[in-house]
């Protein structure tokens, strides 16, 4: 299995790295787009929109990214790499996004910030209805039951049919903290930073 | 509310502070995350505790240790960033959030707008050291040594700017059951921004939980019991 993680400059490429090899998984990370070449891309999310879509743009990355998924490939983006698979975010005064999920990002309230932990639970079959799901069976859990960290000031609204999505929270319900469409995933919380359950997710997912 | 733990850093290794002065060490870092995880801590301020002498060469070493770190714990992380320079070798650490105490107090506008872009507004914290001299609230400043008071502090510009506020009362630092929460008193700050530490207990727990405080950061003595994080954590449902 070859686990790509893109690196365009936008912090913690480490912690992601560390989550994925603590499933035993080696990973490579990527900063030419050319040299992608993998089963599984990771897009980690850490800045403003406005900034991480002109690096993906002036890296050629975003072309490369629709490539990888033409190609058959899985994609997964964590807190901003999920929010720039959308069409539109409003972060940064508005910013086009890779349109890869039928969906928007908004501000989750004036002045409001969701930083802390929330509880998660899904059936494993759920997520695998779609075309993502975990190819190499690296775990027999059927149930994730655990809790994941949030540090985050914008949401994902999705507006796909037929997709797999959790919300947030109850407080944050119209918002996705994980959503699964085909080779697509996106989680809005850190998993590399969720302790337990993000092992549990890692091994479910790949 | 989160309940976590601050972990100070000094010459690449942990010590314990009391009263802002006394410092005993604790060992390496890694460690004590490893310990802070396996207890479910939900997070870890890793602050250095410098003053107008740090050296950008102290701060490298530092930031050589904090880079090899291994941890799923979400990581705060500041003391002596002072400039774009120091900013820049924060950029591929294992780390969540920045701290900024000095450049907030001394209103460094450039430098947080450079780390709001690096990093996002969701990740910047400001810290305040503060403390009470007679009926005024006096805010430490590391980067000159010296105390001003909270009222010539521009706390616009850090409501702004910062996520969040951490105010650490440093007269009771390292102390139990003592944070002064007088100090909160008229604090122009929203309680949800707020995340409070210095001297606390179980009891400021429970207080924390109904003031509405986004968080609290135990000190030394989290790491002194095995599992007390699990009394701090029952101690909010008591409440």
């Amino acid at each position: 299995m070859k686990v790509n993680i893109l690196d365009i400059g936008s912090g913690n490429i480490s912690s992601i790295k560390n989550w994925v090899e603590k499933a035993n998984v080696p990973t490579k990370i990527i900063k030419n787009a050319q040299h992608i070449e993998s089963d599984l891309l990771i897009l980690p999310g850490v800045g403003s929109a406005g900034s991480y879509m002109n690096r993906l743009k002036e890296g050629n990355y975003d072309v490369a990214i629709r490539e990888h998924l033409a190609n058959g490939g899985r994609l997964l983006g964590i807190c901003l790499g999920f929010q720039i698979m959308t069409q539109h975010s409003e972060e940064d005064g508005g910013v086009n996004c890779l349109g890869l999920i039928d969906g928007y990002v908004e501000r989750i309230g004036a002045d409001i910030s969701h930083n802390g932990w929330e509880s998660l639970q899904f059936r494993s079959n759920e997520m695998n209805e779609q075309s993502f799901h975990n190819q190499h069976k690296l775990t027999k859990k059927r149930v994730l039951n655990g809790r994941v960290f949030y540090n985050h000031e914008y949401g994902v609204v999705n507006n796909e049919h037929d997709s797999f999505s959790t919300s947030v929270s109850s407080d944050f319900s119209q918002y996705d903290g994980l959503f699964v469409k085909n080779k697509i995933i996106g989680i809005q919380f850190h998993p590399e930073k969720s302790q337990i359950t993000g092992l549990d997710l890692i091994s479910m997912i790949l | 509310m989160r309940i976590g733990s601050t972990v100070l850093l000094s010459e690449q290794n942990c010590i314990q502070s009391y009263e802002w002065r006394l410092k005993r060490p604790l060992g390496r870092i890694q460690g004590v995350l490893d310990s802070l995880e396996e207890y479910q801590c939900d997070e870890v301020a890793i602050i250095r505790p410098v003053r107008e002498n740090d050296s950008f060469a102290n701060f490298q070493k530092d930031i050589e240790v904090i880079k090899k770190l291994s941890s799923m714990t979400p990581i705060s992380f500041g003391g002596g960033v002072r400039t774009l320079e120091h900013l820049k070798l924060l950029q591929y650490l294992p780390i969540e959030r920045l701290i900024f105490s000095s450049a907030f107090i001394e209103k460094n506008e450039k430098l947080i707008l450079g780390a709001k872009s690096l990093f996002g507004h969701q990740a910047i914290q400001c810290l305040l050291p503060i403390t009470r001299k007679g009926t005024e609230v006096w805010v430490y400043n590391s980067s000159k040594n010296n105390y001003i008071s909270l009222t010539s502090v521009d706390t616009e510009f850090i409501n702004e700017l910062a996520n969040e506020v951490i105010l650490f009362d440093i007269t009771h630092e390292g102390m139990s059951n003592s944070f002064d929460w007088t100090l909160l008193k008229n604090m122009p700050f929203d309680s949800k921004k707020i995340v409070v530490s210095g001297g606390i207990g179980k009891g400021d727990i429970q207080k924390a939980q109904v003031n509405g405080i986004a968080s609290v950061l135990v000190d030394n003595k989290l790491l002194h019991q095995e599992y007390s994080i699990l009394g701090y954590k029952h101690a909010t449902k008591l409440s």
